[in-house]
């Protein structure tokens, strides 16, 4: 009787334990689906790579227009419409802000629009190419075609026309490559700046320090405090002292990619310090000892056989710092700016892939789908790191 | 008879608690001498006071004097990673790094300045022949030594032990952690040794130290109750207390 209540008391516990963490589990899954389901249609190639800022181009086209007529390339969708005359395919499209326009699919090599003389520049071409946007046109009967029409009209005005007064069309824009950029330099600067410092930091702490000094002892409390100071406060650190140093030196002004990469340097450094110390305090005394008793000095000891073995531990800690470089947005905003750019300068603002995220939320008209895909890129990024961090201990671990 | 050690009036305190307690001995050379007592003697003290490991031990206090090649091994100008060089250690518990075989052995002549790949190589197959290893390990010295079984571990940490050339090898009961099988194989191995290195080998096996050492020590309680040939401490004790230990009367 006893043992069959003990029996079920036991079942009713482990199907607790069973549904909570399986509540955890569907809520992580929650988000992936949800970020995934939001920003997949939007992920392309194009966003990766892509400027952000979108370039108009005005032309015209005044010429004898061939009889020529073109012929549609096989693989256009049904939805692609096709003018013989002008040897251009459009179709109509939803951009990354989720505004219509007409997206120009295919622009024949022989076509007249594919070199068009600049309206604003006199001697200067315009060159129309599938992937830009097609803005406005104004025939030269004075007819005008707008983009809110659609393509299929916008073709059958391009049938009938025969010169163009001024055409307007614009390149995609809205890509991210330059935060791409800005994120990774950050992840590069800020480990080159944190890792050495850190490291040594750790190393000094643990097997050079004397063991029980109340200093060492509270240096080693300030560093577990640090770790859990929000960044916002870092950040200001970064934008009090980071960007005037940096500006002086490089004679720059404003924020920049160096003081972001400082500010997390500061930021990540108490984690890097904590995590190594944790992984020297997990390696044997055994192989320290062994090592002296070969007649290898301390430091020798410390760094061919201490910080080798201690590898793995450390590329775990450097993981987590590339996680924390990667979602860092509110030190940044401070310290590197917020404006996106597509040219990449280290002395000069830019804006980091969160940040970006950011950017997109806080317009006038938030962006969920950008969003989510730059989401998708974040996580792309982070689980590539990852896998190659996980093949590395794999590597080095005996 | 030459010594390797002459140790005179040697007293060690951890903190308040006094270890060893006026040690007076000679070990001499390319015999194989044995530590033996009850646990907590002493005798790891005393061994790692021979190549100053206790040097790492905070608050260790020692006084008295230790001769090695009749050099005061304590005195202030006194090399002790030279010291080290030349008094190689085994410990109790196998130690191998967590690196390849190779690296292992390597790694004492590396930390002296070796980077020749052909040398190391000599150094690394003699060291592995000499410590009665190398037909084992041959085809893999570049996998992990943490791979191989206890007995190898610890035949491995001896071959690391040689690759220095040392003169003398202190043992901390290396065969406590293995079976009898591999104790076999290292006590033959330390048999094997005693041709070129002067031993000392602590042990808590008596018929251990009846098997291999030329000379035996009985401490206790942080004293030398009686330090002789290895056959007299065992048939002919002139303590009674060595006596009642090595019965088995207590210990
Ligand atoms: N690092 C240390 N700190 C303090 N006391 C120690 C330390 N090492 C050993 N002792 C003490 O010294 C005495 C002798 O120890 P040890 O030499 O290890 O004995 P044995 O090897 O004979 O078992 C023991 O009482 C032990 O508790
Ligand atoms: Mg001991």
């Amino acid at each position: 009787m006893k043992s069959r209540k003990r029996f079920i008391t036991d079942k009713i516990y482990q199907s607790l334990i069973t549904l909570i963490s399986l509540i955890g589990l569907v809520i992580l899954i929650a988000v992936f689906v949800f970020v995934f389901n939001k920003g997949s249609s939007l992920l392309s190639w194009d966003l990766l790579t892509g400027d952000y800022y979108s370039t108009v181009y005005d032309g015209y086209y005044d010429s004898e227009l061939t009889t020529n007529l073109f012929v549609a390339p096989d693989d256009l969708d049904s939805d692609t419409y096709f003018s013989t005359r002008w040897g251009i395919a459009l179709k109509d499209d939803l951009d990354r802000e989720g505004h219509d326009y007409i997206l120009i699919v295919y622009v024949d090599t022989e076509s007249p629009l594919a070199n068009l003389p600049d309206k604003n520049n006199e001697g200067e071409m315009v060159y129309m190419a599938s992937g830009q946007s097609l803005d406005k046109i104004i025939f030269s009967d004075n007819t005008i075609m707008l983009s809110s029409k659609g393509a299929e009209a916008a073709i059958s005005q391009f049938e009938s026309a025969t010169g163009i007064k001024d055409i307007m069309f614009t390149t995609a824009g809205k890509g991210i490559r330059g935060s791409l950029i800005t994120t990774m330099y950050l992840i590069i600067l800020t480990l080159i700046v944190a890792l050495p410092i850190g490291i040594l930091t750790a190393i000094y702490l643990h097997e050079f320090a004397p063991k029980n000094n109340k200093l060492v002892n509270i240096l080693r409390r300030m560093v577990e405090m640090l770790t859990g100071v929000p960044s916002i406060i870092f950040g200001l650190l970064g934008a009090a002292v980071f960007i005037p140093i940096v500006s002086t030196v490089t004679g720059t002004e404003g924020g920049n990619l160096i003081s972001g990469s400082l500010t997390l340097a500061v930021i990540i450094l108490p984690v890097i310090i904590s995590s190594t110390e944790e992984t020297l305090k997990t390696i044997p005394d055994e192989y320290r000892q062994a090592s002296l008793a070969l007649g290898a000095t301390k430091s020798q000891t410390t760094f061919k056989v201490i910080l080798k073995s201690s590898a793995p531990g450390i590329l775990s800690a450097v993981l987590l710092s590339i996680g924390r470089i990667i979602g860092e947005s509110a030190a940044l905003i401070y310290a590197i700016g917020t404006s996106i750019k597509d040219e990449i300068i280290v002395t000069e603002r830019s804006t980091s892939l969160a940040v970006h995220i950011w950017s997109v939320m806080s317009g006038e008209t938030p962006n969920f789908e950008l969003a989510s895909a730059i989401s998708i890129i974040i996580l792309l990024v982070v689980f590539v790191m990852n896998l190659s961090v996980k093949m590395i201990v794999k590597k080095i671990s005996y | 008879m030459e010594n390797a050690f002459t140790i005179n009036q040697l007293n060690l305190k951890y903190g308040e608690k006094k270890a060893l307690d006026q040690i007076t001995m000679d070990i001499p050379k390319n015999q194989i001498t044995a530590l033996i007592g009850p646990s907590g003697c002493g005798k790891s003290t005393l061994l790692r006071t021979l190549n100053r490991m206790n040097d790492l031990i905070d608050n260790v206090r020692i006084d008295g004097d230790i001769r090695y090649e009749e050099q005061d091994i304590f005195a202030k100008e006194y090399d002790v990673i030279n010291l080290r060089t030349k008094v190689g250690m085994v410990f109790q518990k196998p130690n191998p790094f967590p690196m390849s075989i190779f690296d292992n052995i390597a790694y004492g002549p590396r930390c002296q300045g070796i980077k020749d790949r052909k040398v190391l190589q000599e150094i690394v197959e003699r060291s592995l022949i000499n410590a009665a290893l190398y037909d084992e390990v041959k085809d893999r010295l570049k996998e992990s030594a943490k791979e191989l079984s206890g007995g190898q571990q610890q035949r491995l940490c001896i071959a690391r032990a040689i690759a220095m050339e040392p003169d003398v090898i202190l043992m901390d009961e290396p065969t406590s952690a293995l079976d009898p099988i591999a104790t076999a194989k290292i006590e033959d191995l330390i048999l094997e040794l005693k041709k070129k290195y002067t031993i000392v080998i602590v042990t808590h096996n008596m018929q251990q130290a009846a098997r291999i050492s030329d000379n035996t020590a009985f401490l206790l309680m942080g004293e030398l109750i009686e330090y002789d040939k290895t056959d007299i401490i065992f048939s002919n004790p002139k303590e009674t207390k060595t006596e009642e230990y090595i019965t088995g009367r207590f210990g």
